[in-house]
């Protein structure tokens, strides 16, 4: 039932996360202690919620006194792109149907697993996405009790610099995209035009500025690429 | 305020606009061409904008650092390179950017 190829494949493809999350989660885990979040507290949020800028938001309006119901709205609002990337990811799977399987691949749904996942070009065994998404769990976990523990033990520059981490990443799987064609560029320039816009002039907040740069692109782009280049049978 | 009871509301609204649509996923599959069309272009779209502006705004007044190792790793991967050697290649160039 598992595949070992597929799961070594997943952990290598999910190396790159494990990286980009544990840096991150040493300063989120840091972040709780200064919050006088307790260790289990802060680890517990990491185990159980498994996000980035979700959990970040949560733990700033929190010291900034928020009210417990806004917090859980904002926090469900910055989240709202998963539903379209979890809708989208569903669709690539090679077996659709086993229940654990999409718990699983539902728990791991972050930005970064969807983007490795979406563009291996393939559809994806439950084995494969267990590989992928266990790394960039255990990257974000061990990442949060460390921090808690010993702070960001990383000297200054390189805590600031391993911010880079996930963006690089992103940005390569743009560049490798990008070799099959100009018409990836123009999406994604579409999207990131605007996401600076709406962030920069508009002061739109990230959440909600994403989401409609996304969907602006998504719609743009299905006018720009044919539907035998999206393999849309 | 109850912290545990912060910690799993707001874990519940992250995961479960995560798991449903993986529940909903043959009804997904049987949505309008254009849409599932639109499902399929989704990550490419979502790529520009988890890059800008962030990349260059979480180094605030050194964005050219976050410039410079973004665009690094995306020549490196144009170039075939692996994702790994973009990746270490962005962290230096980000590092020395940030010194000078």
């Amino acid at each position: 039932m598992i595949n070992t190829k597929e799961m070594r494949e997943g952990i290598k493809d999910g190396f790159p996360i494990f990286l980009g999350y544990f840096t991150t989660a040493l300063a989120f885990g840091l972040l709780t202690r200064t919050s006088c979040f307790t260790f289990v507290e802060g680890v517990f949020t990491s185990m159980i919620t498994f996000a980035g800028s979700g959990q970040f938001l949560m733990m700033n309006l929190y010291n900034a006194g928020s009210l417990f119901l806004s917090i859980v709205v904002s926090v469900f609002f910055i989240n709202s792109r998963y539903i379209f990337m979890a809708s989208s990811l569903s669709q690539r799977l090679a077996d659709p149907k086993s229940i654990p399987g999409r718990l699983m691949c539902g728990f791991g749904t972050v930005d970064e697993v969807f983007t490795v996942a979406s563009f291996k070009g393939r559809k994806l065994s439950y084995s494969y996405m267990a590989g992928l998404i266990f790394t960039s769990y255990v990257g974000w976990v061990s990442g949060t009790a460390i921090g808690y523990a010993g702070g960001t033990f990383l000297p200054d520059v390189v805590q600031k610099a391993a911010v880079i981490t996930v963006y690089a990443m992103f940005a390569s799987l743009l560049g490798s995209e990008a070799r099959r064609g100009g018409k990836a560029l123009l999406v994604a320039a579409i999207s990131a035009l605007l996401n600076s816009l709406l962030i920069l002039v508009a002061g739109l907040s990230t959440g909600l500025s994403f989401l409609i740069s996304m969907i602006v692109a998504t719609v743009a782009g299905a006018f720009i690429y044919t539907d035998k280049e999206v393999c849309l049978e | 305020m109850n912290k545990i009871l912060l910690i799993v509301s707001c874990a519940a609204v992250t995961l479960l606009p995560r798991i449903i649509p993986f529940f909903a996923s043959s009804a997904l599959a049987k949505l309008p061409r254009f849409l599932r069309k639109c499902m399929m272009l989704l990550p490419v779209a979502a790529l520009g904008a988890l890059i800008f502006p962030l990349a260059l705004t979480d180094f605030s007044g050194q964005w050219y650092a976050g410039l410079a190792g973004v665009a690094v790793a995306f020549v490196s991967s144009y170039l075939k390179g692996p994702m790994i050697l973009s990746i270490i290649i962005a962290l230096i160039s980000t590092t020395l950017m940030l010194l000078v």
